[in-house]
């Protein structure tokens, strides 16, 4: 069974593969509240994307069944899953309960 | 043809069950590496290194499901060959809609799930070489070949916009623009057409299965590294 600190674990892995890849000048404090996404975010788009790839992959690797953070459901959610950690941990959640 | 040096590589063709998707699954293979065919229909090759998948690449959810079955054999994809691809020719007051919209399916929507799906993989290694199957319809825009024409002139757009979108993971991205060649596909259409069509190229012959595959070669090739969002085709089309 996938906890939620598994999950956590899985974005915080993803974003610091991610600053692994950056040059000094790019990387990015790696937190449990770090924003992904809007003007103040440290992302760039494609960084971004990579992330979500990322925890995508390893999410349905780890429960074992795919789960989509890119389909229609996901982009108009109320509240962007991709904001920032915690709202795209709450979103696998849901996805998660789902079975 | 002998081949070497794809000892350890995992490639991807679409369409591999006969015609040019066939020879590059049989180049790949003969020369050390491990393929992945995705087909319609059922396997054609019979190879020790040879994985098939009865894949419809015209369908997403088809193409998503084929990946998550090779996941079950490789974790890893180095080499994309994009060859699938479906033609009807046929003036486009009259081309049967249903007609068009399967080669808008099998020949754009294809290679773009087969790209994104492999790309991701390709994420894991930091590594791939992504070569879609283009035509030199693309260029000539043949009557009758509205579609088909349009389709292989966006094949080469997709190529050039992944190219960008991939390049920080040394994925390169090119098209092989490849002139007629004994195929059943190519049997569809008027020999006279062809022949024609043939006649006018700078090198006014059908293109033999060499030709495809010495630049499949170069586009696969280690030192390719800096070659991305090119279109190559042969026969002296442009």
């Amino acid at each position: 069974m996938l906890t939620q600190d598994g999950v956590l674990e899985i974005i915080l892995r993803a974003l610091h593969n991610l600053n692994d890849e950056m040059s000094d000048s790019e990387k990015f404090d790696v937190t449990p509240t770090t924003k992904l996404f809007g003007t103040d975010a440290t992302l760039d788009s494609l960084a971004l994307v990579s992330v979500i790839v990322d925890v995508e992959g390893d999410v349905s690797t780890a429960l074992g069944r795919s789960i989509s953070l890119t389909d229609d459901r996901a982009m108009s959610q109320k509240v962007s899953p991709f904001d920032d950690v915690q709202t795209l941990l709450a979103y696998i959640m849901v996805l998660v309960a789902e079975g | 043809m002998s081949a070497s040096g794809y000892e350890g590589k995992v490639v991807l063709v679409t369409g591999s069950r006969r015609g040019v998707g066939k020879a590059i699954a049989e180049h790949f293979l003969a020369g050390g590496a491990t393929v992945l065919g995705f087909a319609r229909g059922a396997a054609s090759i019979e190879h020790g290194a040879y994985h098939h998948f009865e894949v419809d690449v015209g369908v997403p959810e088809s193409v998503v499901k084929g990946f998550a079955e090779i996941k079950k054999v490789t974790d890893s994809i180095q080499i994309v060959v994009n060859n699938a691809a479906v033609l009807t020719s046929q003036y486009s007051m009259i081309m049967p809609p249903a007609a068009a919209q399967a080669m808008l399916n099998v020949n754009l929507m294809g290679p773009f799930m087969v790209s994104r799906e492999a790309a991701k993989m390709m994420r894991k290694t930091k590594w791939g070489r992504i070569i879609n199957i283009g035509s030199m319809a693309a260029s000539l825009e043949p009557i009758g070949d509205s579609m088909y024409a349009a389709c292989k002139a966006g094949l080469s757009t997709l190529a050039n916009v992944m190219a960008k979108e991939f390049a920080s993971m040394n994925v390169t991205c090119n098209t092989l623009g490849i002139n007629a060649i004994d195929s059943d596909m190519l049997s569809q259409l008027p020999r006279d057409k062809i022949d024609a069509i043939i006649a006018s190229l700078p090198v006014p012959r059908f293109s033999q299965p060499d030709d495809i595959l010495n630049v499949i070669d170069f586009f696969a090739s280690e030192r390719s590294s800096s070659i991305t969002a090119q279109t190559v085709f042969l026969g002296g089309v442009n």
